[in-house]
């Protein structure tokens, strides 16, 4: 009996420690510098996504930090609905769509060369790296399905995630991740010898 | 087709594990039957390795938490934000509102400026006061004022105004501190002028009175109070020349030959009747505008100064000081009506060319550029230069000095000087001993003697020893040295008298006897005389 009891006592205060909410709400009761725990918590995972989504090592610690201060300022309003980590990963996916839209609309006033530049230099390149070759086929594909395939195959996302944090369907989400798959193989057509080896 | 695709779509989940438990089971009975939903699963899965083989994890950012919690401590909240935008939308707002409101009232600005300058003016001029009740204007200062166009404005002569004319013609007041040593020159210039013209008393009574007359007049242009500011009428200009005018033709009138004397022919006989037909005409011009000296600004404004209303406060207010001391209640206040509206002077235009001022710290001088002080329009009336004959007269009773000679007490009591003649005599003999060159010549040796000594002590002292010096080369000492000269001939003369009568009696006893003798005396001359 005594036992039990003391387990049941237990629990909750290794819950208080492990948990993110219990994190939050000493946030919201004002403890401000437990925000801290929270950041390192999950950094590692926000600046993966941001890698991963964007492709690109040099931004991720600037947008992660952009992603933490939203969080800082819009705790207080967090309403334990979902999962801490979703609304993480939601507010990580929005801002990484945010720079992509921005990099898409400074695009267009880019000059075409430097454009096409790239992808020719590294085409040409003998010494061929089959992770690179995939990542930039990855990166060819268009956001809305790219996105999905990194968080399942890279991060290990569930469907169900993968909805949540871009705010849509499970259903959505499968049929993108296979359409992307579609894409990718047809990228990869022409190295498919190499590939299959 | 669209089967196909679904089947591969199932496959694509199939392979994340996401299926429900019925399309998993109903999938693994479609790949088993399927050699090309097999070959698809095993292609699918290479994929799905290679893309998850195909990015490395992000390396560790061991300082990333540190540097967030900085950043956020630098943007605390959205509040902070708030702040920051705080003055930008404050200032947006404002300017909103500043351009409705001058939408609806394009004259706001104006006219509140208008009023500021309104409300500064009648700061300024509150308990404005005639020159004569603030610094005891005196007969001498009006005469000084129409001679140097200067007049103190405070009792104690400190700051005086005057006025003048630069080079272009162009008038300027100067309000600076008074010279001290200028002005104890200037404290007798009436009294030279009336001791110049050798006028008799009445005379003097009369130029008080004609002063007098002017000091009403020219208090009422000059107005200061104790805002340190002061109010100048711009025909201050033509009532100096109107006091000017009065004097010369009053001492034309009744001194006129020392008047002539003391000035040119061209002034002297100026037509006097026309110089008091001007005087008067001048009396008559009346200039609402005053010139204000502010401490801190110059302004031109119209201000009506009720000379016989101010008196009359005045001794009302007297009466009622008397009656105050009796039974120290009722206290009345009073003051002046002041027209201070700005009104009538919107239209004016460049006002900054208005005057132009140059300042120091105890001196400020103010030419005034588009202005026009009334002027008077007598048809043949010849208006002499008046700044011309006050420096003539000027000139002219500055040399007359009054003449009261000092004679000094010589100190004749060395036995040098002294020259005792025969005091003893006696009866039978006469002995003179009279060489008036040897007289002569010690006297001059005795004061060159002097004198040098002086000289000497003059080379190696400074000029305070100039009275002593002064005091010996004085003409006193050469009208001593002939006073006593003619003593000492006097003295001769009596002598020589009785020789002759003696001389006389000898000649009538010897009969010529002793004529060899008398010429021998005749030849040594007066040196020695024996009988």
């Amino acid at each position: 009996m005594n036992s039990e009891e003391n387990k049941d006592m237990e629990q909750p205060k290794i819950l208080l420690l492990d948990d993110d909410f219990s994190l939050i709400k000493r946030f919201i009761d004002g403890e401000e510098s437990i925000f801290g725990e929270l950041v390192k918590r999950h950094k590692d995972k926000v600046r993966n996504i941001i890698y991963i989504t964007l492709n690109n090592g040099d931004l991720v610690d600037d947008i992660a930090q952009e992603v933490f201060i939203t969080i800082y300022r819009n705790l207080k309003n967090f309403r334990f609905e979902s999962q801490f980590t979703t609304w993480i990963y939601r507010i990580t996916i929005n801002k990484c769509k945010d720079y992509l839209r921005k990099k898409n609309i400074r695009r267009i006033f880019l000059p075409l060369k430097d454009e096409e530049a790239e992808p020719v230099f590294e085409s040409i390149n003998e010494d061929i790296d089959l992770k690179h070759f995939v990542r930039n086929a990855i990166a060819e594909l268009p956001d809305k399905l790219r996105i999905p395939i990194v968080l399942k195959d890279l991060e290990g996302f569930s469907y169900q995630e993968i909805a949540e944090s871009m705010q849509c369907e499970i259903g959505t989400v499968k049929s993108r991740i296979f359409r992307g798959r579609e894409a990718l193989k047809k990228i990869l057509q022409p190295l498919e010898k190499e590939l299959m080896e | 087709m669209k089967k196909n695709k679904n089947e591969k779509e199932l496959l694509s989940a199939y392979l994340d594990g996401e299926l429900s438990h019925d399309e998993k089971k109903y999938i693994e009975e479609q790949i088993k039957s399927s050699l090309e939903l097999q070959k698809e699963l095993v292609d699918l899965k290479k994929l799905k390795d290679l893309t998850s083989s195909s990015m490395d994890r992000i390396p560790d950012s061991p300082f990333f938490e540190t540097r967030v919690l900085a950043t956020l401590n630098q943007n605390q909240s959205v509040k902070f934000r708030f702040k920051k935008w705080m003055p930008v939308v404050a200032l947006s707002v404002l300017t909103i509102v500043l351009m409705i409101v001058l939408k609806l009232n394009p004259n706001f600005i104006s006219n509140m400026i208008e009023e500021q300058k309104s409300n500064i003016a009648g700061f300024y001029k509150e308990n404005l006061r005639p020159l004569l009740y603030a610094a005891n204007l005196s007969n001498e200062d009006i005469f000084n004022f129409a001679m140097y166009q200067q007049i103190p404005l405070d009792s104690n002569k400190q700051q005086i105004l005057k006025l003048g004319y630069d080079p272009q013609g162009k008038e300027y007041f100067e309000i600076k501190r008074a010279d001290e040593n200028k002005n104890d020159q200037k404290a007798d210039n009436l009294e030279k002028f009336v001791s110049a013209l050798k006028l008799d008393k009445q005379g003097e009574e009369q130029i008080d009175s004609i002063i007098n007359s002017y000091s009403d007049q020219l208090s009422s242009l000059v107005l200061v109070n104790d805002k340190n500011s002061v109010a100048i009428n711009p025909t201050i200009w033509n009532t100096r020349k109107a006091i000017l005018a009065d004097i010369i033709s009053f001492a034309q009138k009744s001194a006129s030959v020392n008047f002539s004397k003391i000035v040119p022919n061209e002034i002297a006989n100026l037509d006097v009747s026309a110089l008091t037909k001007w005087a008067d005409e001048s009396k008559n011009i009346k200039d609402k505008q005053y010139i204000f000296f502010t401490p801190d600004s110059i302004f031109k404004d119209d201000f009506i100064f009720d000379m016989a209303e101010f008196k009359k406060n005045m001794k009302n207010m007297e009466v009622e000081i008397k009656n105050l001391n009796k039974d120290s209640k009722n206290i009345k206040s009073f003051s002046v009506r002041i027209d201070t509206t700005f009104s009538n002077k919107k239209n004016i235009k460049n006002r900054s060319q208005q005057f132009k001022i140059f300042a120091d710290s105890d001196f400020i001088q103010v030419t005034i550029q588009n202005f026009n002080i009334p002027d008077l329009n007598i048809e043949n009336l010849k208006i002499p230069d008046f700044d011309f004959i006050a420096k003539i007269i000027n000139e002219s009773t500055q040399n007359l000095n009054i003449v009261k000679p000092s004679v000094p007490q010589m100190p004749v009591n060395s036995k040098n000087y002294n020259y005792e003649s025969n005091k003893t005599k006696s009866k039978n003999k006469i002995r003179v001993d009279i060489n008036l060159d040897s007289l002569m010549n010690l006297r001059n040796l005795i004061t060159d003697s002097v004198r040098s000594q002086q000289l000497k002590e003059l080379q190696n002292l400074n000029d305070s020893l100039n009275l002593n010096f002064n005091y010996f080369l004085n003409d006193s000492l050469i009208f001593m040295q002939n006073n006593e000269l003619k003593k000492e001939m006097d003295n001769l003369r009596r002598e020589l008298k009785r020789f002759r009568d003696e001389m006389k009696n000898y000649e009538n006893k010897s009969d010529g006897k002793n004529q060899n003798n008398f010429r021998e005396i005749k030849n040594n001359g007066v040196r020695i005389i024996q009988i």
